[in-house]
């Protein structure tokens, strides 16, 4: 008697659900590939109407040659869950989400440049510093998308050069909502599922030293780095992860604490009374103190007196008195001249402007593309600008591919539950340090 | 925002009218002798979903959570063509996910299997490949048009209320102790300008006893046995929760008689007394008796509620619709009456069972979270229907159906117990609907459909859903 319905029950609505899809390609033309990461691959694609997109695609699971569903990622889960309840002029927006052939498709506004590849043009091309009106007016924008998220309760957890846009019109958007996680009553706290948060060069102090309960300061940490970084077009701290043990423990971050107190002085108990409180405080105080020379750091690259207490109050040691994205927004370097604009390129001829984003043939297509590429495009790797949502390689699609080949911790984590997003920040360390050693040859 | 339910895609997009809601149970209703069977599936079904998470260990907003998706997923699709337990599963999956507690996709596979296979629920075609149920998964967050941030109203509970700093009651949920300890981890810097969240006065919380606390969160954790939840935004649940727990919950009620005056003032709309002093006579006479007793200065429940801003009469007409909502599910049980026992065959039979309910057993399963009516009173008697009745029964007045409760609101429902008179499979007042009943009712909705939809030319209206065109 229920042998039909036992057969496949769903049998009615998949063919329906089936029959209503529209498909990723029928909507979108693939005009060529951006990047690729942990998570997946990012295309350039036009709608029929010839605006630009980004689409992310998550890798689908893979059991050997097979290809399985072992269900939505964490990760996915959560970006495409914040997307969904936030709209903000620097915030990337989602325009859509396709669920196909076992595969997740996110449809984001196009970004042409991003501050990774910014920092690049300017180092390698250019040869000369990011203009303090272009660079304030970033750094304004980046402040503003941040307010955003944190008033309503979204911690990003991964902000760094890479993940921060820029369109063609000079407006930044914040983006990669990957690791964020809302903030307010959590259901779990914030470092159950993911140990690991921030990669390794933008992570604050406090989860240096083990915190386990951390807020919006982390974020305004990673603001300072990324500051810092634009002003002297190299990271700041430019420390080496320590990896994980086996028994997935995390490690005392010597070097990217020294890195630190290199420039920023040991910590004090005067200044970060709640610090000896943290799990890896013993180990911190066997190290040797360094005196503060921020400010000598910041005569070679900032050069004002206000640029510098901006920095040097974002980098504040204690979490409580770090400035918040809002304090910040109203800290007085942006109320002198050169004030930021909308356009963070209004300042810059033209021939200035960084070259638009430059995609690739994919070398492993998962995508087909409707256009063939201009020759000698996809042998251009090394050139190529940084991955605006996804973190290991830039250009070189050969190069990502090799490394998914060959690191371990590049396969197979997109699904897992647990531990996909401590891996994603570990490995992600990793690949930008190989990244930039590759571009400064 | 993310935190600011105005600007939500929970208020944006997933609250709906009853129209909607009608329309969406259609092609159901086609199918079943009436429409109370609709209503009798949400609590069967939500029952389910508060049985697998537990099993699982999921906390109760993930429970919400999870139910909520159900809801929202059969606005949009109905019980006859698709698999509810494969739905209900993948809503567990997916809301673990989204609360921040995530379960292997196996865990859910297994214990799905074993709870559903069992009576009376007697599920044996659940698949035990993990690929269907995240199969289902995309296909439900499709259909839920990846909106997967839910409010409910145990915040909005936890900031207009706080337990009595003198309250000595022992036995907390954990699940709301738990909430409680989360809410205190924020920490410094996030929401500290937020400041507390209550409306009104500004004078303070109220304070209310743990058992009566709890019983706030019960009645919430009970809404979502019905469409509530996506008729009425959450803040104005947890009011209605607070004010029945005031009105129903006898030491509370106890405890503030003396602050109620008895006068027709007491509530301006006409439709509360209606329906809450008529059925709660002991209130009005405690309310002169006990004066003298009055120990220290008290706040004033009342005064809180009018303070609230928030319409009365909406909260009024919730109130109604929770009540509704009891009366039905004092009528359904997970366990087979004596004639189903006798006899597994005749489903059907259950129309001239056992009337009066007496003897047979509560959902006492799916109330593992605790069924709000246990807490009524003495707390004594859990879980058998005879105390339910005398406890909720008198207080509902001389109108126990869930029309006349309802009102004008749940017209709806007074349709369906006008046709259930006429129908053939009707089951009068009091009778019981069983599980199995329910999950055979179920085969035979599919298979009919199916047929039906094998043989377009059955002569069956077809019915064009609304909310289907919205993702078009």
């Amino acid at each position: 008697m229920h042998a039909d319905t036992s057969l496949d029950p769903m049998r009615i609505y998949r063919a329906k659900r089936d029959a209503s899809h529209v498909y990723v390609k029928s909507k979108y033309n693939i005009l060529g590939f951006i990047s690729s990461g942990t998570y997946g691959r990012v295309y350039k694609a036009e709608d029929a109407s010839g605006n630009l997109h980004a689409i992310k695609k998550f890798k689908p699971d893979k059991e050997g040659d097979v290809v399985t569903y072992t269900g939505i990622s964490q990760s996915a889960i959560r970006e495409i869950a914040l997307n969904r309840e936030i709209s903000h002029e620097n915030v990337v927006s989602l325009k859509e989400v396709i669920l196909e052939d076992k595969s997740i498709y996110m449809v984001f506004e196009y970004a042409e440049h991003d501050f990774l590849q910014l920092i690049h043009h300017h180092s390698q091309t250019l040869r000369c510093p990011i203009s303090i009106p272009v660079l304030k007016s970033l750094i304004y924008q980046l402040l503003n998308g941040l307010l955003y998220l944190h008033s309503a309760h979204i911690l990003h957890r991964d902000l760094k050069p890479a993940n921060i846009l820029v369109t063609s019109k000079g407006q930044v958007k914040i983006g990669d909502l990957g690791l964020a996680r809302l903030s307010a009553q959590p259901l779990q706290p914030l470092f159950a599922g993911d140990k690991v948060v921030v990669t390794i060069w933008y992570r604050a102090p406090e989860l240096l030293l083990g915190a386990k309960h951390y807020n919006n300061s982390i974020d305004c940490w990673a603001v300072a780095c990324v500051l810092a970084e634009l002003a002297s077009r190299r990271p700041i701290f430019k420390g080496e992860e320590a990896k994980l043990d086996s028994k997935k423990n995390v490690p005392f971050q010597r070097d990217q604490l020294l890195k630190i107190f290199e420039v920023l002085g040991s910590p004090v108990e005067k200044d970060w009374p709640t610090m000896t409180y943290l799990p890896e405080y013993p180990s911190l105080k066997r190290l040797d103190p360094y005196p503060n020379r921020l400010f000598d750091w910041c005569q070679s690259c900032l050069r004002s007196q206000s640029g510098y207490d901006l920095l040097k109050q974002l980098f504040m040691y204690d979490p409580d008195r770090r400035l918040s994205a809002k304090e910040a927004l109203e800290h007085a370097w942006f109320k002198e001249e050169p004030l930021p604009t909308a356009n963070a390129f209004a300042s810059v001829s033209p021939s200035q402007i960084p070259p638009h984003r430059r995609i690739t043939q994919d070398d492993a297509p998962s995508m087909s593309m409707t256009i063939p590429l201009q020759p000698g495009q996809s042998g251009n790797a090394a050139n190529a600008p940084g991955p605006p949502f996804t973190q290991v390689l830039s250009g070189s699609s050969q190069q990502a591919q090799a490394q998914a080949k060959s690191g371990s911790h590049h396969t197979g984590t997109s699904g897992s539950l647990g531990d996909g997003p401590t891996v994603y920040a570990q490995g992600h360390g990793h690949g930008t340090t190989k990244m930039r050693k590759k571009r400064r040859l | 925002m993310a935190t600011d339910f105005w600007a939500s895609s929970h208020y944006k997009r997933w609250i709906v009218d009853r129209s909607t809601l009608k329309q969406a149970r259609a092609d159901d209703l086609v199918y079943v002798p009436a429409s109370e069977y609709l209503d009798f599936f949400t609590i069967y079904f939500a029952n389910l979903i508060t049985k697998l998470c537990k099993k699982l260990q999921l906390r109760q907003r993930v429970v919400a959570t999870a139910t909520v998706f159900f809801h929202r997923f059969y606005l949009k699709n109905s019980y006859c063509e698709t698999d509810p337990y494969l739905v209900l599963s993948a809503c567990c999956y997916v809301a673990a996910k989204a609360e921040e507690s995530p379960v292997h996709i196996k865990n859910i596979v297994t214990d799905s299997r074993t709870i559903f296979s069992q009576p009376p629920y007697n599920v044996k075609h659940f698949p035990s490949d993990n690929s269907k149920l995240a199969e289902m998964e995309f296909y439900l967050v499709d259909d839920l048009e990846c909106d997967l941030v839910v409010f409910h109203p145990y915040r909005t509970l936890l900031a207009l209320c706080k337990k009595e700093s003198s309250s000595s009651a022992s036995g907390g949920n954990a699940d709301m102790v738990g909430e409680e300890a989360e809410a205190g981890e924020l920490g410094t810097g996030i929401g500290a300008e937020d400041g507390p969240r209550y409306w009104g006065t500004g004078e303070g919380k109220l304070e209310l006893s743990e058992a009566a606390l709890q019983t706030a969160w019960f009645i919430i954790n009970d809404t979502y046995r019905s469409a509530i939840c996506l008729l009425y935004p959450p803040h104005l649940i947890a009011v209605t929760a607070i004010y029945l727990t005031l009105v129903l919950h006898i030491p509370t009620q106890n405890s503030i008689a003396h602050l109620i005056p008895y006068s027709p003032a007491f509530n301006p709309d006409p439709a509360i007394p209606a329906e809450s002093s008529q059925p709660t006579p002991q209130l009005r006479r405690s309310s002169r008796s006990s004066d003298s007793s009055s120990k220290q200065a008290q706040q004033d429940p009342i005064d809180f509620l009018a303070n609230l801003n928030v319409s009365l009469s909406v909260i009024s007409t919730i109130a109604q619709e929770i009540i509704s909502m009891y009366s039905l599910w004092n009528r359904y049980s997970e366990e087979p009456t004596l004639e189903e026992a006798r006899n597994p065959h005749i489903a059907g039979g259950i129309g001239s069972g056992t009337g009066t309910g007496s003897g047979s057993g509560s959902p006492s399963s799916a109330g593992a979270g605790g069924r709000m009516e246990d807490l009524f009173g003495d707390g004594t008697g859990s879980g058998s229907p005879a105390s339910h009745t005398s406890q909720l029964g008198p207080k509902s007045g001389s109108g126990n159906t869930p029309g006349s409760l309802g009102g004008g609101e749940t017209g709806t429902d007074d349709a369906s117990s006008n046709s259930s008179n006429q129908n053939p499979w009707s089951f009068g007042q009091g009778r019981l609907v069983t599980a199995a009943f329910l999950s055979d009712m179920l085969n035979s909705m599919r298979e009919a459909r199916m047929s039906d939809m094998a043989h377009p030319s059955s002569g069956r209206p077809i019915v064009v859903n609304r909310m289907l065109e919205r993702t078009g």
